[in-house]
């Protein structure tokens, strides 16, 4: 390890790994190969269980008891790893190779302050001394951008949220300069604007300090955004690898061009240009196929070939070290259009089945009130004022904390508003909570809930659960009925009916959340609550299982209130969009109104964020600074205020001083903004593609 | 006849090698103890026939001596029972004829291990057992004891004398005295105690005592500590507050008093352990009609048939149990009373209850307190489900794992628990032979002899040592998925 070596950081080879169970052995990592050029960064793209965290455990040499290098080879600056001693493999951890985990909260000891944490990185390493690293340590949390590192430095922890976390976490693998960074999903945890922010520190930070980086994500759009290079993995093996122009415009793999047909880009609509989910499922380790382990799911399979043994990676001439692990790549003509799926005629709305009017919702945490304490007043909701129509899909977007859950659980009854009333059918639900409600009305709003990993209940079967909600609802004269009806509501999302009996831990996430689905359409509901349904399933789930909402929806006139953070999906399914911050609305109009300028500042902040994965997207940078504030001390005026990069074109302190009203733009858009007209007019669009705006 | 030696004719070939392999196994683990602070740390190694080697040089040839030490040490102790099986009587000494006796739960188990083994992948969590060594060894130690209380207990098996009859002569006598009367068993294997019975029998038929009452008196305990502790961990508050706070205030009451208080004569004569075991009884039948209640309410024809006939056993045991003869609660007509317990019993029931269930509550609490922010609670809710449906049906059914650990710890205690009130001369009949009374029994002329306490209290010791590490199996390997 010499300061002049100019060699690649990292050089994997042929790499297998296996874990080993008492049963059997379980191929993790198979045929792996990657090398990263000092100053490169490489993004590390797959479904969860592909083994791309596998991977980087392997560089860590970190691979537990069970685990196990097979074969192949690790060098890190020509030094070969699989066969260092623990001694010289501590002294390179931490140092030279340094590791991001995705919770932030779990890398960081609760017990100790954040400066100790940090400043032990150089004491251990280099021997320097604690003055020496302390000043390090202010320095590097400076360079994370966190304001008053002093402060910071003798905070636990706890006292700091979870984007301040995870820049700490960023601080301490930066603190000993290593030459190779391993960030594994580092972002999943954050919300969208502070997860901005945080991909753009770590791209200045790369390359302030010229170190490289294996950047681990399911999210091809981050990848886009930060990586030189990318591996696609699928089941335990790189399917493609190549320079990011390479993979992303002149793909020549069937799964990675699956994975592209199957997120919603800027373009993709539900009505004209559906997604296209990869068929079946993702092959269990034990499980896979001879020879291409894509072979089953993929349109191009051609038996007798593609299973007659494994398949080698292929180079592609003409790119740059572009390769992929497919034996038909010639064959297969790549720019052939996308087979048109049938397309949907949009469903028109129908009447107003739900309005809300002025709906506010205050928590009283009170402190201890007996001993003194202050009684405080959380604002969860403020003034929610929409109505949604039969058939409609109206998507509620907001990041953590902007109220969006408890809006959800006033509205099932779980909770009562504070004030404010909510009408369904013309009959007033907000004061009624939900022992009192009728079956019908139970019935008529259910609810699909996020993780699909907690959404049934484990120690039931799939049929039982589903049975049980009908028999609550009422449905069905006998035990047989309900059976057959549960059955008929399996085939409706499309699983076999053997599934019945299964328990849920047999199911895979996109299972599970088709069994939520089925749960909540038990009663024939009318109106759907889906918490962000699909951002805990994988890329190529996601767009089957949005696709069978919408079909779902179509069929049955359900109104959909989709709540998400993701606005590419919305963009995708919703007709009306709904923009939460900090429990107010802020922007209210059809997509195609708040996905198009005019915006309001947040709105605009948010389109920024998302990651698009797309090389002819061009998008107008905004990054937020700061965190959302506390609902329990909302900054006075505009909520928005204490962030909006906006703020200084309106006169005087007037967004500090007064909560803007709702204004009517053109076509019935609504924004809560102080802004002027003409800056409302003069706003440009923020994604632009290839010359024309699409957003 | 002849008195028995330990061994018999068999000890002079097996006790030395007994001796050279206990050496050898001492001997080596002393020197793996020594080795393992020098070897170097553990790298493992593929080998061409892709099988793994984990170490090899010196520490390794200690690692495996070690393990060929152990083997045969254990392979000579069960040549002593297994030659014991098939040597005729009195020829394998003491040992031989105790496994000789032991047969039927030998035979028991062995048949129980081989069902299982074959089937261990379709039964859950039981089967799941079966991967662990530790659950085996634990599920090995319970189940002779299991076997042995059902063989002496129904088929009257084991035992050689009469547990409670003295025979003149045998006071005090050391194990494998011959008995002097015709038409007896032979001799008293574990020798005799201070009234001249049979320590041997006393022993396997103390075990009949501890496993009939321990696991029922514990899972009354768990009735009680989940109905409190479901709902005050769901509904949380004022209830919370409440509950836990009596919870303390028992587990802050000297137990061993309380024990006392619930058998001086004064205290009975009012009623108020009658009382109290009329409140605790009460628990399993609220949880039973609750659970069955929240189940079917979605079908009240059905749910009535159902309600009437499970409440109305359930509720007939309920009164039989309290209603008792010379107490103030005596509910039930003779000829409807089905059954009378000692009152002694009932002591220890609402001693083991008293002690076990604030525990239980406070687990179950917590339990409930983490489940009920899952989304499947809130699914629940959202379709308008009952509070009790969703502590009965969606929280308990998902805290199992770790009630059915802390249920077989909890056995284990119970039986300890026994065992304390037996050695105060609480609970059951002075003459009971479970094993604390007779240990308290053997305790007061310890000095002089010690073998009529030695084997219950042996046996107490290896019935709640299986309990402990059947525990620790369960957890192990209910964590594993």
């Amino acid at each position: 390890m010499t300061e002049t070596y100019t060699g690649p950081i990292l050089e994997i080879d042929n790499l297998s790994i296996s874990f080993f169970t008492r049963l059997r052995e379980i191929p993790a990592v198979m045929d792996f190969s990657a090398t990263i050029m000092p100053g490169d960064s490489l993004g590390l793209v797959g479904e969860s269980g592909c083994g791309k965290s596998t991977v980087a455990l392997g560089v860590m040499q970190d691979l537990g008891v069970n685990g196990r290098i097979v074969g192949g080879s690790i060098r890190f600056k020509g030094e070969e790893l699989t066969t260092m001693s623990p001694d010289r493999l501590r002294a390179l951890r931490g140092r030279e190779i340094a590791m991001i985990y995705q919770e932030p909260m779990a890398s960081l000891n609760p017990a100790m302050t954040v400066g100790a944490q940090l400043i032990e990185v150089p004491m251990i390493h280099e021997g320097i001394s604690k003055g020496d690293a302390y000043a390090r340590a202010l320095e590097t949390v400076a360079d994370v951008k966190l304001p008053d590192p002093k402060r910071i430095l003798k905070a636990y922890p706890h006292q700091l949220s979870g984007g301040q976390q995870q820049r700490i976490v960023i601080a301490m693998a930066l603190m000993s300069k290593p030459s190779l960074l391993i960030l594994d999903e580092p972002t999943t945890a954050l919300d969208v604007t502070v997860e901005a922010a945080v991909v753009q520190l770590v791209r200045d930070l790369g390359r302030k300090y010229g170190t490289s980086m294996l950047f681990i994500s399911h999210n091809l759009g981050l990848v886009l955004d930060t990586c030189d290079r990318i591996n696609v993995m699928y089941s335990g093996e790189a399917v493609e690898r190549g320079s990011i122009a390479d993979v992303f415009d002149d793909m020549q793999h069937p799964y990675t061009q699956a994975l592209f047909r199957a997120i919603p880009l800027p373009g993709a609509s539900k009505t004209t240009r559906p997604l296209k989910a990869i068929p079946g499922n993702f092959p269990l380790p034990d499980a896979r196929p001879k020879g291409c382990n894509f072979g089953p799911r993929c349109d191009y399979f051609e038996a007798g070939r593609c299973d007659a043994g494994p398949i080698p990676m292929q180079r592609i001439t003409g790119d740059d070290r572009h390769l992929t692990r497919c034996i038909k790549f010639n064959a297969i003509d790549w720019n052939a259009p996308v087979t048109k799926a049938i397309e949907t005629a949009p469903t028109a709305p129908g009447k107003v089945i739900l309005r809300m009017e002025d709906l506010k919702k205050y928590y009283d945490t009170r402190g201890n009130t007996a001993f003194g304490g202050v009684s405080q007043v959380v604002k969860a909701n403020e003034s929610l004022t929409f109505d949604a129509r039969e058939a409609e899909t109206l998507a509620i977007v907001g990041e953590s904390g902007c109220g969006k859950s408890t809006f959800a659980k006033v509205l099932m009854g779980l909770e009562t508003a504070t004030s404010g009333n909510i009408t369904l059918d013309e009959k007033s639900i907000s004061d009624v909570p939900i022992e009192n409600r009728t079956t019908q009305t139970v019935a008529d709003i259910q609810m699909v809930f996020q993780n699909p990993f907690d959404t049934l209940n484990p120690s039931m079967t799939v049929g039982r659960q589903i049975i049980r909600a009908l028999e609550v609802f009422r449905i069905g004269k006998s035990d047989g009925e309900r059976r057959r009806r549960m059955l008929d509501l399996l085939d409706l999302v499309k699983l076999p009916r053997t599934f019945a009996d299964r328990m849920p831990r047999q199911l895979s996430g996109g299972q599970k959340q088709r069994v939520g689905i089925a749960r909540a359409f038990a009663g024939d509901a009318r109106i759907v609550v889906a918490d962000e349904p699909v951002s805990a399933l994988d890329v190529s789930v996601q767009a089957a299982v949005a696709d069978l909402l919408m079909d779902i929806q179509a069929r049955q006139n359900t109104t959909l209130l989709f709540i998400s953070h993701d606005l590419s999906i919305v963009r995708y399914l919703a007709d009306r969009v709904l923009v939460m911050y900090l429990g107010h609305v802020v922007e209210l109009g059809t997509t195609e109104q708040v996905f198009s300028p005019p915006y309001h500042p947040y709105t605009e902040a948010l389109l920024s964020a998302v990651p698009i994965a797309d090389t002819r997207v061009t998008k107008r940078r905004i990054v937020l600074k700061g965190e959302i504030p506390s609902a329990m001390n909302p900054p006075p005026g505009c909520p928005f205020q204490t962030r909006c990069p906006r703020k200084h074109q309106v006169a005087g302190d007037l967004c500090e001083r007064e909560l803007p009203p709702m204004r009517t733009l053109s076509d019935g858009l609504q924004i809560k903004c102080h802004l002027p007209d003409e800056e409302f007019a003069a706003m440009e669009p923020v994604i632009q593609m290839a010359g024309n705006s699409v957003a | 006849m002849e008195p028995l030696t330990w061994t018999g004719s068999l000890g002079q070939f097996l006790n030395p090698v007994l001796m050279i392999t206990a050496t050898a196994l001492v001997l080596t683990a002393a020197a793996q103890i020594i080795a393992g602070l020098f070897a170097p740390a553990v790298t493992l190694q593929s080998n061409a026939d892709g099988s793994l080697m984990a170490r090899g040089g010196a520490f390794g040839a200690v690692e495996t001596a070690l393990k060929w030490a152990f083997i045969a040490t254990v392979v000579t102790l069960t040549a002593y029972l297994a030659a014991g099986l098939v040597m005729p009587y009195g020829r394998a000494g003491i040992v031989g004829a105790v496994a000789k006796r032991f047969l039927p739960v030998f035979i028991a188990l062995i048949a129980l291990f081989a069902v299982s083994m074959t089937f261990k992948r379709r039964l859950g969590l039981y089967g799941k057992l079966f991967d662990s060594t530790v659950g085996m060894i634990g599920f090995t130690l319970v189940m002779f004891w299991v076997f042995s209380a059902i063989f002496s207990g129904l088929f009257d098996m084991i035992a050689t004398h009469d547990p409670l009859r003295p025979i003149s002569g045998l006071k005090n006598k050391l194990p494998g005295v011959s008995v002097p009367e015709e038409g007896l068993y032979p001799h008293y294997l574990l020798g005799g105690d201070n009234l001249a019975r049979d320590v041997f029998s006393r022993m396997v038929t103390g075990s009949v005592v501890v496993i009939a009452i321990a696991p029922l008196a514990t899972l009354f305990a768990f009735m009680v500590g989940i109905t409190l502790g479901l709902p005050a961990g769901y509904f949380g508050g004022k209830l919370d507050a409440f509950l836990t706070f009596i919870a303390n205030l028992i587990l802050a009451f000297p137990v061993i008093l309380l024990f006392y208080l619930l058998v001086t004569p004064e205290i009975v004569a009012t009623g108020i352990p009658s009382y109290m075991a009329a409140v605790l009884f009460v628990f399993p039948l609220v949880f039973t009609a609750v659970l069955l209640n929240s189940r079917y309410a979605t079908q009240p024809a059905k749910r009535t048939v159902i309600l009437v006939v499970v409440l109305g056993f359930f509720g007939w045991l309920y009164l039989s149990l309290i209603s008792q003869e010379d107490t103030p609660l005596r509910i039930l007509p003779a000829w409807l009373d089905g059954f009378d317990v000692n009152s002694g019993i009932l002591v220890v029931f609402v001693s083991v209850v008293f002690v076990n269930a604030p525990t239980v509550f406070r687990i179950v609490r917590g339990l409930s307190m983490d489940i009920k922010t899952r989304d499947y609670v809130a699914a629940a809710q959202t379709r308008g489900e009952g509070p009790w449906y969703i502590m009965l049906w969606e929280i308990l059914p998902n805290a199992r794992g770790p009630l059915i650990v802390d249920f077989c710890l909890r056995i284990g205690y119970t039986t300890i628990l026994l065992g304390t009130l037996g050695f105060f001369g609480l609970g059951l009949p002075p003459e009971s032979p479970d094993w604390g009374s007779t240990i308290n029994e053997g305790r007061k002329l310890l000095l002089i002899y010690i073998h009529p306490p030695l084997p219950p209290a042996l046996a107490l010791l290896t019935l709640v040592l299986g309990l402990n590490l059947l525990a620790d199996g369960l957890r192990e390997e209910s964590l594993r998925d």
